[in-house]
């Protein structure tokens, strides 16, 4: 069992070095996943001796496979081959995760401006679509994870954008 | 000198006149020109990076591409993944409306114009201004000057149709905009769709954007 952790495309060294730390990996090792990998962006995973510029990177500890790498073009396969994602939380991976109807555990940024991953975790946690932790709670947010309490996530209905624009620009749009 | 005076008042009193005349408008905020089924509509759609991205091009694929064409990706300076992401919806959107049309291939409906950040993720919000500026600047020259010397449509605006949802650099490109308003050349009517991520507090552009543009929407009503 694979699980995916990502920070999107900006940096979140806390994310990033706790996914790797002992308590997590065995966190996860308890629950049977065997691999993790990490997209990074510019993060820094903390390890002595860095990366050494280096972009993708494999190991193995505390009984986990590691892969890790900075950026791709669309992480829309990880996701798809994962059992369990892990993701700061960005909006666009969140929807991205969601709709391949992947459990998702999502650990808001603080650092962004007005804190507003943290408003967007805290919503759609409550609403029963995924779980929000935090960096320090990320272990023990693993160990009592049930995918199966979560809500299915509504796929996108683009219709009202549609008529929206179709009205604004001046097309005739029916009314239904 | 009384020739520079008269010159001066002239000018005062017309721009003036068009300031009011552009803020009266925006109040009003109707008049929309009725359009044909057939007739085609630009657009132009901003990319801010990220989560933006990835929104927007959502947004956009809820709409009728042969309808809204040609498409401009507005993309910030450095932003690779956005530019990516907007060639890849293209090509996505291009194979369900022609996809064993031989003679379709080719035809490139769209463009990737790239405008410098107004502000960097983690940028301290004091020396924004500075950048915002040099945006601006940039922003001016996409929507004042190209259109000007275009050989196709000289006097249309750069695009007919302007969407944005919610990264900090749409406002100097809103801003460069209203001063095409203020003097009087043709504008896009302009639509900002506040983020998905912003759930309890507006955004800083949705602030500042909300009293602008043409149409808003945003999940907090």
């Amino acid at each position: 069992m694979l699980v995916f952790v990502t920070v999107g495309s900006t940096r979140f060294d806390a994310l990033v070095q706790t996914a790797i730390s002992e308590q997590v990996l065995d966190a996860l090792h308890k629950k049977g996943y065997r691999r993790i990998a990490i997209q990074r962006g510019n993060s820094d995973l903390g390890m002595d001796g860095g990366d050494n510029g280096q972009d993708l990177m494999v190991f193995e500890t505390n009984g986990m496979e590691v892969e890790t790498w900075k950026f791709k073009t669309s992480i829309l396969s990880d996701i798809q081959r994962a059992t369990l994602v892990v993701s700061h939380a960005g909006s666009g991976t969140i929807l991205d995760a969601l709709r391949q109807g992947k459990p998702m555990i999502v650990v808001p940024n603080p650092t962004l401006l007005d804190d507003h991953q943290g408003e967007l975790s805290s919503r759609l946690d409550a609403l029963g679509y995924l779980k929000a932790t935090t960096v320090n709670n990320l272990a023990v947010t693993i160990s009592a994870f049930d995918p199966s309490s979560l809500i299915p996530f509504p796929p996108f209905d683009g219709s009202r954008f549609r008529r929206l624009i179709d009205q604004e620009m001046g097309y005739s749009v029916s009314s239904s | 000198m009384a020739w520079s005076h008269l010159i001066f008042d002239t000018l005062l009193c017309f721009l003036l006149s068009r300031f009011f005349l552009v803020i009266y408008r925006s109040f009003r905020r109707s008049e929309r020109p009725m359009r044909r089924d057939t007739e085609t509509c630009s657009l132009a759609i901003f990319l801010g990076s990220g989560g933006h991205t990835a929104e927007a091009s959502i947004l956009l694929s809820a709409l009728d591409f042969s309808r809204y064409s040609p498409r401009t990706y507005i993309v910030s300076e450095g932003d690779e993944l956005s530019s990516q992401k907007a060639v890849a919806l293209e090509h996505l959107e291009s194979a369900k409306i022609t996809p064993f049309d031989d003679a379709a291939e080719g035809r490139l409906n769209y463009r990737l114009m790239r405008i410098p950040r107004a502000r960097y993720v983690h940028q301290p919000l004091l020396s924004a201004p500075f950048t915002t500026f040099k945006c601006f600047l940039a922003c001016v020259r996409l929507v004042t000057v190209v259109p000007l010397f275009q050989k196709t449509a000289p006097g249309k605006p750069f695009v007919d149709l302007l969407i944005m949802n919610g990264p900090g650099t749409c406002v100097p490109l809103c801003a460069a905009i209203m001063l095409n308003r203020l003097v009087g050349l043709p504008t896009p009517r302009m639509v900002f769709v506040e983020t998905f991520a912003r759930v309890q507090t507006i955004s800083l552009s949705g602030r500042i954007l909300c009293r602008i543009v043409d149409r808003g929407r945003s999940r907090l009503r």
